[in-house]
């Protein structure tokens, strides 16, 4: 069986990201032939340092990668088809599907939301002509969605990661990091905050010491100026009072992953970090992708209220605000003060929403599962 | 040829040669950049139902409709019968209704459009702007006179709209029957 997935990249790497992870684990975990189509291919080598910037094909962990040019080569369309958060499938590839004898099983992979509307519209066609069949699909955070991108013993592999300070020890050498003892460790990967300096602001003039590490990435020139330090860069490291801060090279996926479940606490961004962060188990700030209209709230709030279903109030209502706070670039000072005061239930919930979402089948399952259904 | 966005209730889309009638359209802005719309269609040869979803600029191709000025007469189990200035009967059911059955009641003076497809009438349209009367509402909790503190509100037919906050039972209210929400308070129609 062939899949094609198509993956425009927009900006950052959250959408290849997310393309890239579907695509290795549809091929090493369902046995499948997966064609990755992307048009940057120098942002897939950012992820995959293993990869060439530059080859039009090439084979990376079972994966064929193809540089999607824009003066597209005609090739015959796989069994399935992905197009991944609405990217334009190339009209001359949209003619094979509709003129071709075979059925093709044509679907638009859809931004992860927590908003009610998701469950209503997963799945559903997308009434075509030609009798193409084509169905919206969304990822999600219940049953009645396509769930999360999960590969099969992850939680499995943190939970022997973080068993074993040995190995915690060496990871965290290997990216440059001298981990500081009784620290509390935190990442940060976010978009661009004015809150950011408020947050500096406490953290070094805490009692408890933080070691914050900090991937190269857009908040770096924030972290500058408040470190009045130009041009910081990988490997570099400051003190300020109780905070130590660590700059981390652009590290790839399976890394991050690492770094997230090292850390007590980690600040993310978009789609996949924020999704990784959840598997990480831990207190976690969502920066969520600002779009027009201010419709990324809403997408917000509807996280945010089934991830503070469990919570106390107080705690809930500690973690909502961090969130709002940074994501509307205010100062974080307060709310951050009041996360810290709800630390021990934040920390055992993180723990236990990360349980209660593998229950799930996850999103290449039920891709598979769809695929199956629908032949 | 227009876009999913631009299709409307009780518009008619030609989809694989097939006519659909969009009984419903909800636009969702969805991911970065990206928008869709969920619409419940009825194909206009065969009866069937069924729920589909575009992006929002996906194109669609439009069918040109007939359309007659109505008003609503009465019901008659289990078709709402419509008429025309020359006493045209137009008998359409509760499926046939669904994106105006909300706003239908009894009595209703609004001047209608009938909407054909090859010369037999599938729906009809309600004008972008209807008055209606509260059957049933709490009294104002805040005492709020701005207009932005709303509360949940029940017409004749047990329709609920969410009014504001100083609308009272009996007050007569404008709805935008685009989106089913209120507009303002008015006057009893004469």
């Amino acid at each position: 069986m062939k899949w094609d997935i198509f993956c425009s990249v927009v900006d950052n790497f959250g959408d290849i990201g997310v393309t890239w992870r579907l695509a290795r684990q549809l091929v090493a975990e369902h046995g499948l032939h997966v064609r990755l189509w992307v048009d940057d291919v120098a942002a897939f080598a950012r992820i995959c340092p293993q990869a060439s910037p530059d080859a039009s094909e090439q084979l990376q962990l079972g994966v064929e990668v193809r540089h999607w040019h824009s003066q597209w080569q005609p090739v015959e369309p796989a069994d399935v088809v992905i197009e991944a958060f609405a990217c334009e499938l190339p009209a001359a590839y949209v003619r094979a599907i509709t003129e071709g004898k075979r059925r093709i099983l044509w679907l638009n992979l859809e931004y992860l939301s927590a908003e009610d509307w998701v469950s209503g519209c997963h799945g559903l066609p997308s009434l075509q002509s030609g009798g193409v069949q084509k169905y919206f699909f969304f990822p999600g955070f219940t049953e009645s969605t396509g769930g999360l991108l999960r590969e099969a013993g992850l939680l499995t592999q943190r939970q022997d990661f973080v068993a074993n300070e040995q190995a915690r020890q060496q990871f965290l050498r290997s990216i440059g990091v001298e981990p500081i003892a009784c620290a509390r460790l935190m990442s940060l990967f976010t978009y661009e905050s004015a809150g950011l300096s408020s947050w500096l602001d406490v953290l070094e003039q805490d009692s408890q010491c933080t070691q914050l590490l900090v991937p190269e990435g857009r908040i770096l020139a924030d972290l500058g100026r408040w470190l009045a330090v130009d041009d910081l860069k990988a490997g570099d490291s400051q003190r300020r009072g109780a905070l130590q801060i660590n700059i981390l090279p652009f590290i790839e996926q399976r890394q991050y992953d690492q770094l997230l479940w090292c850390c007590d606490f980690n600040a993310v961004r978009g789609e996949d970090s924020f999704l990784r962060a959840q598997w990480a188990g831990r207190p976690l700030l969502w920066h969520i992708y600002q779009q027009e209209e201010g419709a990324h709230w809403e997408k917000m709030q509807a996280f945010l209220s089934l991830y503070c279903r469990d919570l106390s109030p107080l705690a809930g209502a500690a973690i909502t605000s961090l969130w709002q706070a940074w994501s509307a670039q205010e100062s974080v000072a307060e709310p951050w003060q009041a996360v810290l005061l709800h630390w021990d239930e934040l920390s055992a919930h993180a723990e236990k929403w990360c349980e209660q979402q593998a229950e799930y089948q996850d999103l290449a399952t039920t891709l598979v599962q769809f695929q199956q259904n629908w032949l | 040829m227009k876009t999913a966005q631009e299709m409307k209730p009780n518009s008619v889309a030609l989809i694989d040669g097939q006519p659909w009638l969009i009984q419903k359209a909800e636009f969702t802005k969805s991911g970065r950049n990206s928008a869709i719309v969920k619409m419940k269609l009825r194909n206009l040869l065969t009866g069937s139902s069924t729920e589909t979803v575009y992006k929002a600029d996906d194109k669609l191709e439009p069918v040109i409709l007939d359309r007659v000025d109505v008003t609503y007469s009465y019901y008659s189990e289990p078709n709402y019968v419509f008429m025309d200035e020359e006493f045209n009967q137009y008998e359409l059911n509760k499926d046939d209704l669904e994106s105006v059955m909300p706003f239908i009641v009894d009595g209703m003076t609004d001047v209608c459009e009938a909407v054909f497809f090859e010369g037999k009438v599938v729906s009809v349209d309600l004008p972008t702007t209807i008055v209606r009367q509260i059957a049933y509402t709490e009294g104002s909790a805040r005492g709020d006179t701005s207009g932005k503190v709303m509360k949940p509100a029940k017409l004749s037919n047990g329709t609920e709209v969410k009014v504001a906050d100083f609308c009272e039972i009996d007050d007569w209210i404008e709805i935008d029957t685009r989106t089913g929400e209120y507009k303002s308070r008015a006057k009893a129609p004469v």
